[in-house]
């Protein structure tokens, strides 16, 4: 019972990065309609972030972490600037390869500055544990869960209580109608990928700690959060925390009761269920004539 | 009319590939034969995509079912290559209806996105299964193809059996294109809707249109498989699948023409730029990037440049307009 206990708090943990990635992912396809295959290399970007800012730049935490977010902020900036803005007419497909394209791009040239060898960024709260009925289990997994909740909070927050929030919802549901209420949409899409942007960057900061800081590391996070997505419903909110959270129970659990091996084809075996038994997932996705 | 120039796209392609095959060194052999192979799987994506409209990220998942079957029933069963590759097809062919029933009901991202786990499902499947697959040590000493007693294993007379195989390929699918059926899966793409009320049956062509795609694919993997003579997962992870798509879309979508060019052209290009060292990667996705924004309807989309836009390249505008 203990195990199980401490198994499902790294469940927990793990799941929260992931849905901290999914929204990253979510939120950019709500409101461009873009379906960004380069999320995981987002993610990346925020781990290696930290490192820069951590470990070769050697800076306090509080410091290194804002600096972090904030270069994930400017990178969300030239990303719609560069790879958003001039494909933005184009059909689904082009777009899909279009932020494949980049992402080898981002893959390598973080290959390039960073080089091939795993590095691992120490948490704050480095060795520190706690026991719980019998578990012992790390602060820093507790404190991801934490943060998971307060992003999640926040963002809901800034969503459904904030004029830029509502006014980022409009564009969502009606391009043509919100430019005509007047607002500056071209504002309102920048700030989505920003958006995208930082929430990758924090679960790429929180991640750094769990696995090594690897230039790879990209793929299989995006795998996870897609997975998250189609589980928990495409282009919801709640539906990227409970499918994020989902997948990290199961690859975590999974990976101790059932098979080490298989333990990844739990999760997509379960979201290929989804597609073909409810597509739209557990929340259902609000704007159907999207993608 | 059509039909004879299918012929001479074949001719060209014999022609040029013979060619070739006397002034290229060994090593760019290597290479060609690699392209030549990855254009046929790339045309049997064509017909998925460029015909039909599927999305489908996981077309290395058949060009891998096809290769470890035929891998497999040749060092296993000790079955010939000759035998091997028909059955290996089929069998492709067959799950593709299998998985397309309940698979193909998905458009657009949700589609690319069950497509993308097919890949990555396949890949762990390959990699766990110790019994039959080797797991990740792969499966080597695949037998090549062999006439009257002489093997084709050099890359030299791999070539001449890569091109013939390719220019069978490309008539089929210039007559698929152009028969009823081909007209009825591309109305499927431009308006589902419309070619509906015209009495298509829309789910049973999409079906068939994924078959075939994914008969093709098997068929370019089984003559990886015979060419390499070594297949692991990795040669089949969904990585390879977004690179099939990205030499159609960088060749021009729903042509034939398009899907040869971009395979060479994605094929070489890491070589042309391996002298920048470890950059070159980070290069090809720039490039690749670039085309897409520069070159909407790819490099067959050039011509309009030579004398005004054809026939196929307004229809794939049409096509882009239509989509959403």
């Amino acid at each position: 019972m203990a195990d199980f206990f401490q198994l499902a708090i790294n469940g927990f943990a793990i799941g929260g990065v992931y849905a901290l990635a999914a929204i990253g992912f979510v939120i950019v396809y709500e409101a461009t309609g873009v379906v960004n295959f380069a999320a995981g290399q987002f993610v990346m970007f925020g781990t290696f972030a930290g490192v820069a800012a951590l470990v070769n730049a050697q800076l306090p935490w509080p410091i290194a972490y804002a600096a972090a977010l904030f270069a994930m902020a400017a990178f969300g900036v030239l990303f719609f600037l560069l790879v958003y803005w001039p494909l933005k007419l184009s059909p689904a497909v082009t777009v899909i390869i279009g932020t494949v394209a980049i992402s080898i791009t981002m893959q390598n040239a973080a290959l390039l500055v960073f080089g091939s060898w795993p590095v691992r960024i120490p948490s704050p709260l480095e060795g520190m544990t706690v026991e719980v009925g019998g578990a012992v289990v790390s602060v820093h997994a507790l404190l991801t869960m934490a943060i998971t909740a307060l992003l999640v909070g926040g963002l809901w927050f800034l969503l459904h209580r904030t004029s830029f929030g509502i006014g980022m919802r409009a564009v969502a549901q009606d391009v043509q109608a919100a430019r005509l209420m007047g607002l500056k949409v071209g504002r309102v899409l920048a700030m989505s990928w920003v958006l995208g942007a930082l929430l990758a960057g924090a679960a790429g900061l929180l991640l750094g700690p769990m696995w090594f800081a690897d230039v790879n590391m990209g793929d299989p996070v995006a795998l996870k959060a897609f997975a998250a997505t189609i589980i928990g419903g495409f282009g919801s909110l709640p539906g990227a925390v409970v499918g994020g959270i989902f997948v990290g129970l199961s690859e975590v659990l999974g990976a101790s009761y059932i098979s080490s091996a298989y333990k990844d084809l739990i999760s997509f075996g379960i979201m290929i269920g989804f597609l073909f038994v409810r597509p739209q997932g557990m929340f259902g996705e609000k704007i159907q004539d999207r993608g | 009319m059509r039909i004879l120039r299918s012929f001479g796209l074949a001719l060209c392609i014999l022609a040029a590939g013979g060619v070739l095959s006397l002034v290229l060194p060994e090593y760019h052999l290597r290479l060609l034969n690699l392209s030549v192979v990855a254009s046929i799987a790339v045309i049997g994506l064509n017909i998925a995509f460029g015909y039909v409209g599927l999305i489908s990220l996981g077309h290395a998942a058949f060009v891998g079912l096809g290769a470890y079957i035929m891998a497999i029933s040749t060092t296993r069963l000790g079955l010939s290559p000759w035998l091997a590759m028909p059955a290996a097809v089929a069998a492709t062919a067959a799950f593709a209806v299998a998985i397309g029933l309940p698979l193909l009901r998905l458009k657009g991202h949700y589609l690319a996105l069950a497509t993308l786990g097919l890949n990555v499902s396949f890949v762990i499947v390959a990699s766990n299964w110790l019994e039959m697959t080797g797991g990740t040590n792969g499966i080597a000493q695949i037998p090549s193809f062999s006439i009257l007693h002489h093997a084709i294993s050099d890359e030299r007379s791999f070539l001449w059996l890569a091109l013939v195989s390719l220019t069978l390929v490309v008539v089929v699918a210039t007559l698929l294109h152009h028969s009823r059926y081909g007209r009825a899966l591309i109305s499927v793409r431009d308006d589902e809707l419309a070619a509906e009320m015209t009495g298509i049956d829309t789910t049973r062509l999409k079906i068939m249109g994924f078959a075939f795609s994914a008969a093709y694919a098997a068929f370019a993997g089984c003559l990886f498989a015979s060419h390499v003579r070594f297949i692991s997962p990795e040669d089949f992870s969904y990585a390879h699948s977004i690179n099939y798509l990205a030499m159609l879309i960088v060749g021009g979508e729903g042509t034939i023409v398009g899907a040869i060019l971009g395979s060479v052209l994605l094929t070489f290009l890491p070589e042309w730029l391996r002298f920048l060292g470890n950059a070159y990667l980070a290069l090809f996705g720039l490039l690749v990037f670039l085309v897409l924004v520069f070159l909407p309807t790819g490099i067959v989309g050039l011509r309009k440049f030579v004398r005004g836009p054809s026939r196929v390249d307004r229809s794939v505008q049409a096509a882009a307009e239509v989509r959403p």
